[in-house]
This record gives C-alpha cells, structure tokens and sequence, in this order.
C-alpha cells in the first residue's frame, strides 16, 4: 500500500502562540518500501508518524493511503509504539490474538496463526505469560507480531526499539528486515539514531526542526544484509551524519 | 520496622496478642473488680452468655444474613448504576460537564440524612434500608470508575484503534478492564460505607438486621446482645475486606 504526503501543515497552539510542528511536508512512499524517518528530537518525525496513523489531524493537507484519505485510525496501519502497549491484564497469546479476534474468522483459526507466529520468534513458550513477565525486547518482539498477524499492509515503528540495549536492538533489527522481506509491508520507521536508519532503510527522510521539515530523502543503496562494519556501510553512514549537520 | 528491609520478624499470633489483653483487662474491670454496672458495661462473661442465646435462637444467622442481604442488594444497585455511568462520564468529558454539578451537590449529603425521604418514599423495611446503601456506595463507585477510566494508558486506546478497534470494542476490551483495579477499590469503599449505612439505616426504619437488634437490645438493657451485635458487624466489615483484598490481588495490572 502506498502513501503520500501532500503539503501537510501542522501546528500546536500553546498560550496565545502557535508552533510549527511540521511545515510543508511532502513525501510519497511506495508500496513495500522500508522508509526511515530521521531528524534531531523536535523535528515532528514522530507526529508525520501520528498523522499518518490517522491519531492526530494535520492543521492543512492531506495523507493519502490505499488511495483513500486518511482520516482515522484503522487496522490496515499498525503503529508500534516506543512504550510498551501490550494489554497487561491480557496474555502473550490474547495479545497478539486481539486484533485477530474483532476480524470474523473461526477462533481456531486465529489460534493457530497465532502459535504459529509465535513459534517462528521463539516466543512460544511464554504463550500463557503475562507481560508484566516479559523483558523489554520480548514485548515489542509481541507487539509486532500483534500487528502482524493484524496483516496491516502498513506498518508504522515509532522508536520501537529505543529502549533496549544494543544487542538486543540489533537482534530485533535483523528480524524486523526478515519479517518485512516475507510479508513486503510498507514499512516507516522513527528513529534519531543513523546506524539503525542505515541498517534498515531503502530510503531515509532526514528532517530538521525549528519548523519540522524534510531536508533531504537519502537512497541506501546496499545490498541486504548490510554489514555494519562495511566500508560502504560507513561511508553512506558518514554522509548521512553530514547531511544531519548541515545548516538547513 | 518500616525503616528496615532486613531483620523480618515471624510470628503468626503477633496479631491476638492485643485483643486477649483487651479481654483480660475488661474482665478484670467488670467481673473481678466490679467498676462498673452491668448494663453500663457488660462483662465478657454476660456477652458470651447473649451470642450463645441468640446464635441458639436462630436470632443471630437471621439478622445478619438480613444485614448483608441489605448490603449487597444496595450494593448490586449501586454497581449497575455507577459502574456504566462512570465508564461513560470517564470516556466522555461532555456527560462529565453535563454531571458535574449535580454529582458534586449530592456526593456530600451524608446517605442517613436520606432516611426521612426514604421513609416517607418507601415506608419500613428492607426497601428504604436498601435505598440509604444506594445513595451511600454509588459516589464512591462513581467517582473511583471515572478516576479508573481516565488513567487508562493513552497508548493501549491507540494500539486498540490501529489493531481495527471501534469505540464500542475500545471501551469494553481496553477501559473497561484497564479500569477494574480503580472500580474494585470503589466496591471496597462502598462496602465499608453500606455497612455503616445499613445499621443506621436499621436503628431507623426497619424491624429487622444487625442495628434493629442493637437498637431493642438496648432499650430493653440487654447490653450484652448489644456488643455482640457490635462485634459481628466488625466481623463481617473484617471478612469483606479480606474478599476484596482478595480479589484485588487477582488485578495486579
């Protein structure tokens, strides 16, 4: 499923004042590309991201996804959160069951593709726990497959992988580009951090702030699995820093 | 102590030690060294002689099961009405600001001063009893469900609506049981206000329960069934707030 940004506008009032969150964003993202949202903090990528989802309303233009303008929220654009968002009264298995359950399909079904998905990420075994149970990369290892199993053709990562140590981000990184190679989703993803933009995405949209805006799209051309410490690697890395730090 | 984590004491009968010096000194007081009149205050001695009577007599198991009906009917009326109606004032701030007024007008009326009206309303009986147990639990309810609804973790609606959530499934699959910890702290205010309610309510406009007991008891200088009494209502207030400790801790989200 495609997405395009058209001449998206978005303020914030506070005391009197209106700030500029996001200024004249345009951006079209084809279907089945792994696009990198990129920016200092401050630079509205992760509101692009809340608009696009259909959480927030831009103050003037319009998201297009699936050639529909995108008004609410709906399953086909799964987000996936920088805080954790399991249902904690819910176990790893009504979890990632919750969006399968609202669809019509037979509960065994579901049930199965579930355990299935579960299996494929190791997480089996902890099918009966609670998340409250589960170490940081474990639940947003379940909330992705939550989404997943949702088969939303679109999904939009915000800084889901922040918070875990570096072994770990790596590990979930490399699996996410598994996942995504399997069932070709759209896929955006908010991050601040270069190695991890680089590492994943066909294309990066640096952004500055002060108002957010889109600098420059960067194209990563490199051949998957990218290999951290490749010279390519790093160049691409370094130009990226470079772009960052350029005066807007 | 509080201040220590290490140096953990065990012992299972640290918690009777108190009430069997209190027994001892009253019996001393009242049986031994005569202080005071018995019908100013019995002896421990004449209390138990008065619960052998009336847990023999039936007297006892009827009005405290006619008590507790009393309660938890009030109570089951106070859920059905405070429990939907917090969900919806929590979830939507317009039916708050409709509510706003008349909840904060009412809530402070202490419930007994309903009584006349439920008098006058429901004549004596069970019915007026149960009305007072109402308009004693149903803010506490109220107001601890609006409270639960409204912690409900932003990020857990948002997930429900990008996973294909309607309102309808937001507010029964996500707020709903986001809330019930808040909710069950409610019922476990409530119950503790019913009782209170229930006794006043029975010293009034009833002819049967726990503080109609304590009231004819009384009058008749029948002290001894007046303590008992007094005793089985801390009972039962103990026992239900172990229930809903209980059942707190099967909500540990």
């Amino acid at each position: 499923m495609a997405i395009e940004v058209k001449d998206i506008n978005k303020s914030f009032k506070t005391n009197k004042k209106s700030l500029d969150v996001l200024k004249d964003i345009n951006l079209n993202i084809e279907t089945g590309k792994f696009v990198c949202l990129l920016g200092p903090s401050g630079c509205g990528k992760t509101t692009l991201l809340r608009l696009i989802a259909g959480l927030d309303s831009p103050t003037s233009g319009e998201i297009i996804a699936d050639g529909e303008i995108v008004k609410k929220p709906s399953g086909d654009r799964a987000v996936i959160f920088q805080q954790y968002s399991l249902f904690p009264w819910l176990t790893v298995l009504d979890n990632v069951m919750f969006g399968l359950n609202l669809n019509n399909k037979s509960k065994e079904e579901n049930l199965k593709s579930a355990e299935t998905y579960l299996e494929r990420v190791g997480l089996i075994e902890f099918r009966d726990a609670y998340p409250h149970e589960l170490s940081g990369g474990m639940k947003q290892r379940v909330a992705i497959i939550r989404s997943l199993l949702n088969h939303a053709p679109i999904l939009l990562m915000d800084e889901p992988f922040s918070a875990l140590d570096m072994q770990n981000r790596h590990k979930l990184q490399e699996q996410l580009i598994g996942v995504w190679k399997r069932f070709e989703n759209t896929i955006v993803f908010v991050t601040h951090d270069v190695d991890e933009a680089v590492y994943l995405a066909d294309d990066i949209v640096i952004m500055d702030k002060d108002p957010g805006r889109i600098k420059e799209i960067f194209h990563v051309d490199l051949e998957r699995p990218r290999k951290r410490d490749s010279i390519e690697f790093l160049e691409i890395q370094d130009r990226v820093v470079s772009k960052l730090d350029e005066w807007g | 102590m509080i201040f220590k984590s290490d140096n953990v004491y065990k012992n299972k009968f640290t918690p009777v030690i108190l009430p069997i010096v209190i027994i001892i000194i009253w019996y001393i007081i009242t049986s031994v060294l005569h202080l005071v009149t018995p019908y100013t205050l019995p002896s421990p001695v004449d209390v138990c002689l008065s619960a052998w009577d009336i847990i023999l007599s039936g007297e006892l198991l009827r009005d405290s099961t006619d008590t507790l009906f009393k309660v938890f009917a009030g109570m089951a009326i106070a859920s059905v009405v405070a429990i939907p109606l917090g969900i919806l004032l929590g979830a939507y701030k317009i039916l708050e600001d409709i509510c706003t007024f008349v909840i904060s007008i009412l809530r402070p009326i202490p419930p007994v001063a309903w009584i006349p009206f439920s008098i006058l309303w429901f004549g004596i009986g069970t019915v007026p009893a149960v009305f007072i147990i109402f308009m004693g639990c149903v803010f506490p309810i109220l107001i601890y469900t609006i409270d639960g609804v409204k912690r409900t973790d932003k990020v857990l609606i948002e997930s429900a609506r990008t996973l294909g959530a309607d309102d309808t499934t937001v507010l029964t699959k996500v707020i709903l049981p986001s809330a019930v910890p808040y909710i069950l702290s409610g019922l476990k205010v409530g119950v503790g206000i019913a009782l209170m309610c229930t006794i006043s309510a029975e010293m009034i406009g009833s002819s049967s329960g726990l503080g109609y007991m304590i009231l004819t008891a009384t009058n008749l200088f029948d002290t001894g069934t007046t303590v008992v009494g007094m005793l089985t209502i801390g009972i039962i207030g103990l026992v239900l707030d172990y229930i809903f400790g209980k059942l707190q801790s099967y909500v540990f989200w």
